[in-house]
């Protein structure tokens, strides 16, 4: 199905939340303001590495208006963050490890006080030899960044014999792939309010992607019990993963209980760069090996991950890596090895696609080389390697089976993008030179022509001879969930509120990814009520039950499961109270428009129901994410699948990549909000576009040299293709009972290696390094001198980068 | 709100500035005459955000990169965080608050129409950039309307959605519709923490 408003029909509905952010009455928590506030703001560190001597707050404290200035000697708790080791200081004690490290916070009357307290504040620092790689983190004479040394995570999966495998190729294809250091760049830099209570409890307004998450964390610090804390994490302007381990809430939360008085932060797009997370950035090798019909026979991988300067979540995105570096392909010999190794570079983290979208470029880019390396048609090659339904997942264990990749497959083989590959396929010469026993890395010397003297429906329109045209396409099997080994629990609540709603609550966030929308529409679908019946209640410890994070694409997923469960309770309860209210037996009762129904007829009204007392009508589930039965850390049970076909522009006179158009096919269930659904696949394409063209955090010797939105770009209006479809494939076996499976991430993965094989297919070269440089892609002018020639040979200029 | 609300408003004055300038804005916000004792390098964001409360100007940047906190100054559209206060002295400022009255506009219901937006924050700004064209053409093109956004990030969307409400506004295709219809009742998903 192809997802737009027409299909969609009724159900593409405005988003509750809508007319609120249109009209800028919503409310971030960032726009919040308190009688009494004071202004928070945090001293980082000037240095990547170095020991701290001495830090000297006097000067700062004697200020006036400045109320609160706090050191590590003024955390009660544990000094310590972190989702998954709390290895990272609240404030330093005696060394910091990256330019983002905080040292002291201030609260003073007002910012311009906060400013120059901060400059009072003297830091004796000696500086250390800072190690800016992993490579260099990983060398034997290399300082330790931690007690542990700096290796913070270890992969390693095998099955088979790589090694024996190998011998019985026909083609191997072996190269190193690297990303970049993504941003996440969310428009809402990290901020929030917080405001101590007179009875020592504390309400934070912070955005968080796991608000429970946040209490337990900041208990820690704050050596409060969690049940003292309210955290209030919704709405929130954007986050990608970036907002989802602790940033700004302990420091607002020490300085307003050290004050007495509400605190607000707002960071400055700079402290947001120096201090916030990124994805990380990934050296990939691959060699792989496929049989003389072109059957993957071995796979070893090698991932070498920049996680920065503290864990955060740095071991699970290495364990999902790990994992996605299989992909969706049927290989019986695989060895896969990671190490995720700290540095003094800013600290990596969770990231939509949570290093599913660094491996996929590589994988895919081995799918490609084989498949030219064979002769064979591209997409062909990976339907002779797909999966089937009842295979067992990336790392052998077993999953719900599904027959997404097939379904996507077939999608992408039968769209219009993909048909204008055809006509241009690569030089015979160039697959002639390739079909060899070892394809060694960059090989691709090639002479190319690219449109094949014209042929093609996309040839015809264009003339110049340096502007290239070129289709590639790409297939993600995209893990939701946390995966086995990782707690990941679930649950809700439902219940008729006093005023008569059908109120529901869950610890999740809206982030903007239209969660609100998607409860409306799946508690419309449950209850068949109206819309103005139901009352939503989303992040907010203090009103919602735990439900876990909402991250790694299961929120979607964890919502409608936990409905399911509360719904034949809460129905049979409501009937049961309309039952003895109007004296109709139950089985002839149903919930409906603003009421309880008999027929034709509304005999109750929920707001009546609710006046007789709710006791009794609340229901409360709690579950934990369905994980494969299979004991492989990390392996999850529930995929989406996805396929993208890009068309590309090239200008070999500039270097610039121009994206023509894009389509996606998902399977990932029953979609349940269209436009969200849409919105997701098409923010992800975004996401994805600027991670393969532009996008890089550059550091320098562990300094940030971008450093605010002029430096650090992201697509424009201008940036994207006008022409984006979606297809949702909704078919699932008859027997799942797991209903929609997550989108946040799986439209941020594929593009990047669409649109690397499509720059291949227009240039003849390969890409194995994002973002995709100019300077790679650029020709002399001198090439195209001779524009009457029949045909123009490009050299490969590119490949002595690789 | 009331002008002479508006005019008792005093601002915090800068803790270290070398040379305290008392300095006394008067220019319009909305149609309303507004006097502040400010800075006169005194951002327009800040006195918009922090002095008069209109925090549906946004802000992200802070160097006129991002398009968050557009505003139309004199009817133009202006990043307000490049902005000062003397920049102001006796010109009308409009923000996304001053845009509509009860109903919404065509460029905002666009923009619910098409899913044009999700997280909400470059919207306002996004909403301004746009007004900012329909005043310097009624029925603007499709690339007339593109290049009024070209000064607008938006990191959710991947701007497809907002192609699809410059394509609807582009055609002017204004109608009710029944999605707009439906908004009825809904209640806020959130407590209520702005005093």
């Amino acid at each position: 199905m192809k997802l737009d408003r027409e299909s969609a029909g009724a159900r593409w509905i405005v988003r509750p939340d809508g007319c609120d952010k249109v009209t800028g009455k919503l409310n971030f928590l960032t726009d919040l303001s308190f009688p009494g506030m004071v202004y928070g703001t945090i001293l980082r560190s000037p240095y990547p590495h170095a020991r701290i001597k001495a830090i000297r707050t006097d000067a700062a404290a004697r200020l006036p208006g400045v109320v609160a200035v706090i050191t590590h000697r003024d955390v009660p708790g544990v000094n310590r963050f972190g989702i998954m080791y709390p290895d990272q200081p609240v404030l330093c004690e005696d060394r910091v490890r990256f330019v983002g490290d905080a040292v002291a916070a201030v609260a003073a009357e007002s910012e311009e006080a906060a400013g120059e307290a901060l400059r009072l504040i003297e830091v004796e620092y000696e500086e250390l030899p800072v190690i800016d790689s992993p490579e260099a983190a990983l060398a034997p004479e290399a300082p330790r960044l931690h007690p542990g040394g700096n290796v913070l995570h270890r992969t390693h999966y095998e099955r088979g014999n790589v090694e024996g495998a190998f011998r019985r190729c026909a083609v191997i294809v072996e190269e190193t792939y690297e990303t970049p250091r993504q941003m996440h760049a969310y428009m809402e830099t990290e901020g929030g309010l917080f405001v101590p209570g007179p009875d020592g409890k504390l309400a934070v307004y912070a955005p968080t992607q796991h608000g429970y998450m946040d209490r337990m964390q900041l208990a820690r610090i704050l050596a409060m019990p969690e049940t003292d804390i309210r955290v209030v994490s919704s709405p929130i302007g954007g986050s990608f993963g970036g907002k989802d381990e602790l940033n700004i809430q302990p420091y607002g939360a020490l300085l307003a209980l050290c004050c007495g008085r509400p605190v607000k932060i707002h960071q400055s797009r700079w402290e947001s760069v120096r201090a916030g997370l990124k994805r990380h950035p990934m050296k990939i090798a691959m060699k792989t090996g496929v049989d003389a019909d072109g059957r993957l026979l071995a796979h070893r991988v090698r991932i070498l991950a920049d996680t920065g300067a503290y864990a955060t979540l740095g071991a699970p995105v290495l364990q999902f890596a790990t994992e996605h570096a299989v992909g969706p392909y049927r290989i019986p010999h695989v060895d896969v090895e990671g190490w995720a190794v700290y540095t003094n570079n800013g600290v990596s983290g969770e990231f939509r696609g949570f290093g599913g979208n660094q491996v996929v470029f590589a994988l895919e880019g081995q799918m490609d080389r084989l498949a030219e390396a064979l002769g064979m048609d591209a997409w062909e090659f990976r339907r002779i390697n797909l999966r089937g339904m009842d295979d067992p997942g990336p790392l052998g264990q077993r999953v719900a089976p599904t027959d997404g990749a097939r379904h996507v497959w077939e999608t992408i083989r039968r769209s219009s993008l993909w048909e204008r590959r055809s006509g241009r396929t690569t030089d015979r010469r160039a697959e002639t030179r390739l079909h060899q026993r070892d394809v060694s890395s960059g090989s691709g010397h090639v002479d190319v022509r690219p449109d094949n003297g014209g042929s093609g429906p996309a040839a015809a329109s264009f003339s110049s001879p340096w502007v290239r045209r070129g289709v590639g396409a790409a297939m993600v099997m995209h893990g939701c969930g946390l995966g086995f080994g990782i707690p990941d629990p679930a649950g809700g609540r439902i219940g008729l509120s006093a005023q008569g709603n059908i109120q529901v609550a869950f610890g999740h966030e809206e982030f903007g990814q239209g969660l609100l929308a998607s409860l409306q529409l799946m508690i419309q679908d449950l209850f068949a009520c109206d819309p103005g019946d139901i009352e939503i209640i989303l992040g907010d410890t203090d009103r919602a039950p735990h439900s876990g994070s909402s991250t790694a694409s299961r929120t979607t997923s964890m919502v409608w499961q936990a409905l399911h469960r509360l719904q034949p309770h809460f129905s049979r309860a409501v009937c049961e109270r309309a039952s003895t209210m109007s004296g109709i037996p139950v089985s002839h009762l149903r919930l409906g428009p603003g009421g309880v129904w008999a027929g034709p007829e509304r005999v109750v009204r929920y707001r009546e129901i609710a006046e007789k007392g709710t006791e009794g009508l609340q229901f409360e589930t709690q579950f934990h994410f369905p994980v494969t039965p299979d004991a492989i850390m990390g392996g999850h049970y529930l995929y989406t699948f996805a396929g993208v076909v890009t068309e590309v522009e090239v200008n070999l006179l500039t270097g610039q990549v121009t994206v023509l158009g894009v389509e996606h096919a998902v399977a990932a269930g029953p979609v349940v909000n269209p436009m969200g659904y849409l919105g997701q696949i098409e923010g992800g394409n975004g996401m994805a576009l600027g991670f393969a063209l532009m996008e890089d955090a550059v550091m320098d010797g562990s300094r940030y040299v971008t450093t605010n939105l002029d430096t650090y770009l992201i697509p424009t209006i201008r940036d994207v293709p006008e022409r984006i479809e979606v297809y949702a494939i909704e078919d699932l076996p008859p027997n799942d009972n797991y209903g929609p499976r997550g989108v946040g991430e799986v439209g941020s993965v594929g593009l990047a290696p669409a649109i690397a094989a499509a720059v291949r297919q227009a240039t003849g070269t390969w890409i194995n390094r994002l973002p995709i440089s100019r300077e790679q892609l650029m020709r002399p002018i001198s090439t195209f001198l001779h524009e009457n020639a029949p045909m123009v040979s490009v050299p490969d200029v590119g490949k002595e980068e690789g | 709100m009331e002008n002479d609300l508006l005019l008792c408003r005093r601002v915090n004055g800068r803790v270290a500035s070398p040379m305290p300038s008392p300095f006394t804005l008067t220019f319009t916000v909305n149609g309303q005459t507004v006097s502040l004792e400010v800075d006169p390098t005194r951002r327009l964001l800040d006195i918009l955000r922090k002095d008069l409360g209109l925090t549906g100007t946004k802000v992200s940047c802070e160097i006129g990169r991002c398009g968050a906190c557009t505003v139309l100054l004199d009817g133009k559209p202006a990043n307000a965080c490049l902005i000062m206060a003397y920049q102001c002295a006796g010109k009308p400022v409009q923000t996304i608050e001053g845009v509509a009255d009860e109903d919404l506009n065509a460029i905002q219901r666009a923009f619910l129409e098409e899913g044009a937006f999700q997280c909400g924050y470059c919207t306002p700004g996004m909403i301004m950039a746009l007004e900012a064209v329909f005043r310097q053409k009624p029925k603007p093109t499709m690339e007339e309307l593109k290049e009024g956004l070209t000064g607008n990030l938006c990191r959710c969307t991947g701007y497809s959605g907002i192609v699809r409400a410059l394509d609807r506004l582009s055609r002017r295709r204004v109608e009710s519709t029944r999605a707009i219809d439906r908004l009825g009742s809904f209640r806020r998903a959130w407590p209520d923490t702005q005093r």
